[in-house]
């Protein structure tokens, strides 16, 4: 026997980059994110071959749950084919052998920045959400250890004050995206800055959800069928984007998230956020066999 | 298909890239040595940013990155952490240090004496613009001292704590092998010591400045007299799997001590060290570790404050982040905006009568 025997062949980097070493730190805190959900994991953050903020933490955990037969589909702002999204995709699948896909459906696993795409995700299916700043105290403590006391303590007062404040001064909660959730009854966590249209999706769905912040090296989960509740007063309802009757100038679809488009002539048009689901409703009244799967969304509106 | 029609996706990122690397030509080995050989103070700074001593890998690393440092600081750091740690070199101590430069402030002279080594500090910042007229700038040669120096120097706080002069907290024993690596551990509040000086030596030079001198000039309680500033060469000893105890080589590194009296009316001692010779970084880090005992939670001496936004790789893409897209985020706010307009407004509160 000799030591070439032994050992791999010689190779510049890891299987899906990331070292043994980084995968096990990796798979050990994804386990316990799941097993305590919307609690946030500190992990050591590897450096990987993209600057920080630009969807590092997302990528650690999608490199860690890649494997050859994966399907993945990146997306930011709810598009395939935005910059960054097609760099990360096409990194993911030169260090994974995983195939690429645009279609929700196709995917087996999913990283996205700041949206859920509007098909239903299956329970064989994994989000990974891109996240900025894990920390849904930061507008009210940005001390990271005292806010991670008043996560021990349960102590969210100071949050529901200033949804309180919001309420008197503007008449209405004016949280954007990144509206603040409850999640399993226990830990309130940031969904991301996801739009308030994307919050409910997460509530008891079959899918599992990694939110990963490579920067503030923290991750945190929410597995299948929990709880996510955004936080809200008893008298005053949840409110999403009011988007559900807007209609896309391309597809002709309605009821979905939009982007807005303003024009010269002083008005707008809006467009579909989830550019795949546009381009199968094209394809589809052009007479092109496509599937187009059930959306949480029905309507315009969520099923309770 | 013309819903993707509009944007440029996959081609126009390889388009972009090709336009920034076309401007900065061919990079061959001739041009990192050259980097290398002419840019030491350059190639010292972002392999402490890196935490990565080597040279080549620096140089070349500024080259690809076109003298953006912090690309080539991330550039570096990407291919480090994907390397294993083989083996962890044994403490460097102060007085074993192969010795260039050794200056303090708090006495005119000290055991081992003060060495100017390599400094510019009095040098008479004069443009050599000859140099541009084609009459190139041929320093003059170094007349040695006739009696060299010693290589080796004690260290001064040695000598103040003999003296009964300085706090002098119980070092914590911690083995080796044990030693808190901040490279595969996160940093949580309040931190290991070992990470602390591991942040302060991998930290930004230009953020580290900033936040140093906001306490140099009084947002800090504690003024800080340089104790011991060094500029050396450490030795690297490391274990060979057989026993044995050898030199794998030696580095450059630099360190900063600096003093002031504490509230327990003895000598608070602040301590910064990093690879490569960077002494605005080490003198900066040492006063906000000077300054960190008890400061207050969100001031910029708190350990907190100062050691997650001096750290460049995160601060600097957090930084060009900002240029990604955020359409949904920012469509997200314009419906609560136009909400709120729409809304009536918010009801008066019943007149209580006096």
């Amino acid at each position: 026997m000799t030591l070439a025997t032994l050992t791999k062949p010689w190779a510049a980097f890891s299987y899906g980059f990331l070292d043994a070493s980084a995968k096990r730190e990796m798979r050990r805190k994804m386990l316990k994110a799941i097993a305590v959900p919307g609690c946030q994991m500190p992990y050591a953050s590897r450096e990987v071959p993209m600057a920080r903020g630009w969807g590092t933490g997302g990528l650690q955990v999608t490199l860690t749950l890649l494997k050859p037969s994966s399907s993945v589909k990146v997306i930011d702002q709810g598009a395939d084919d935005s910059v960054n999204a097609a760099s990360i995709r096409s990194f993911l699948s030169k260090v994974s052998g995983a195939a690429e896909t645009w279609d929700t459906q196709a995917a087996t696993l999913i990283q996205s920045r700041h949206r859920i795409p509007e098909e239903r995700l299956r329970a064989d299916q994994v989000l990974v959400l891109q996240v900025p700043n894990p920390e849904p105290l930061r507008p009210v403590e940005p001390n990271m250890s005292v806010a991670r006391q008043m996560h021990a303590d349960a102590d969210y007062g100071r949050l529901w004050l200033i949804l309180y404040e919001q309420m008197v001064r503007s008449g209405r909660i004016m949280e954007g995206a990144a509206y603040p959730a409850l999640v399993n009854r226990r830990h309130v966590m940031t969904p991301s800055p996801i739009p308030r249209w994307d919050v409910p999706k997460l509530h008891m769905a079959e899918h599992l959800t990694f939110l990963s912040a490579g920067r503030e090296k923290r991750l945190y989960a929410v597995p299948p069928f929990t709880q996510v509740e955004p936080l809200v007063f008893s008298d005053v309802p949840y409110q999403v984007e009011d988007h559900g009757a807007l209609r896309c100038h391309r597809s002709g679809v309605t009821g979905y998230y939009m982007n807005e488009i303003p024009q010269d002539n002083g008005g707008s048009v809006f467009e579909l956020s989830d550019s795949n689901l546009g381009i199968k409703a094209i394809r589809r009244a052009e007479g092109a066999q496509v599937e187009i799967g059930p959306t949480w969304y029905e309507n315009g509106k969520m099923p309770q | 298909m013309a819903y993707v029609a509009t944007r440029g996706g996959e081609r126009a990122i390889a388009q972009s890239e090709r336009l920034y690397r076309a401007e900065l030509g061919q990079i061959d080995a001739a041009r990192v040595d050259t980097l290398r050989k002419t840019l030491p103070m350059l190639i010292d700074r972002v392999m402490g940013e890196a935490s990565l001593y080597e040279p080549d890998l620096a140089a070349l690393a500024l080259a690809q990155a076109g003298g953006d440092l912090y690309e080539a600081v991330l550039l570096l750091r990407a291919w480090r952490t994907t390397q294993p740690r083989l083996s962890i070199a044994e403490p460097v101590l102060q007085d074993r240090l192969f010795t260039h430069r050794r200056i303090s402030a708090a006495f005119k002279d000290i055991p081992g004496g003060q060495i100017l080594g390599p400094s510019l500090d009095y040098a008479h910042r004069l443009l050599a613009t000859d140099v541009l007229r084609g009459r190139p700038f041929t320093p003059a040669p170094v007349d040695p001292a006739p009696t060299p120096a010693p290589a080796c120097q004690p260290s001064l706080a040695a000598w103040q704590k003999a003296h009964g002069l300085v706090a002098d907290p119980a070092p914590v024993e911690v083995a080796p092998d044990d030693i808190p690596d901040l490279t595969r551990e996160p940093l949580l509040f309040p931190a290991k010591r070992a990470h602390t000086l591991q942040s302060l030596a991998r930290a930004d030079t230009g953020g580290m400045l900033a936040l140093g001198y906001s306490a140099m000039r009084g947002y800090g309680s504690a003024h800080p007299t340089v104790n011991e500033l060094r500029l050396a060469e450490a030795e690297v000893r490391v274990r060979h799997p057989r026993g044995t105890v050898f030199s794998a080589g030696r580095v450059k590194v630099s360190q900063a001590e600096v003093t002031s009296k504490g509230k327990s009316g003895l000598l608070e001692l602040g301590f910064c060290a990093t690879l490569g010779w960077n002494e605005v970084k080490v003198i900066s880090g040492a006063t906000l570790d000077l300054n960190a005992r008890g400061a207050a939670k969100g001031s910029p001496v708190e350990e907190e404050f100062f050691l997650y936004h001096t750290e460049p790789v995160e601060a600097s893409g957090f930084c060009i982040h900002f240029k990604l897209p955020h359409y949904v985020t920012f469509q997200s706010s314009l419906d609560a905006l136009r909400g709120a307009k729409a809304a009536p407004a918010p009801t008066k509160p019943e007149q209580v009568p006096a």
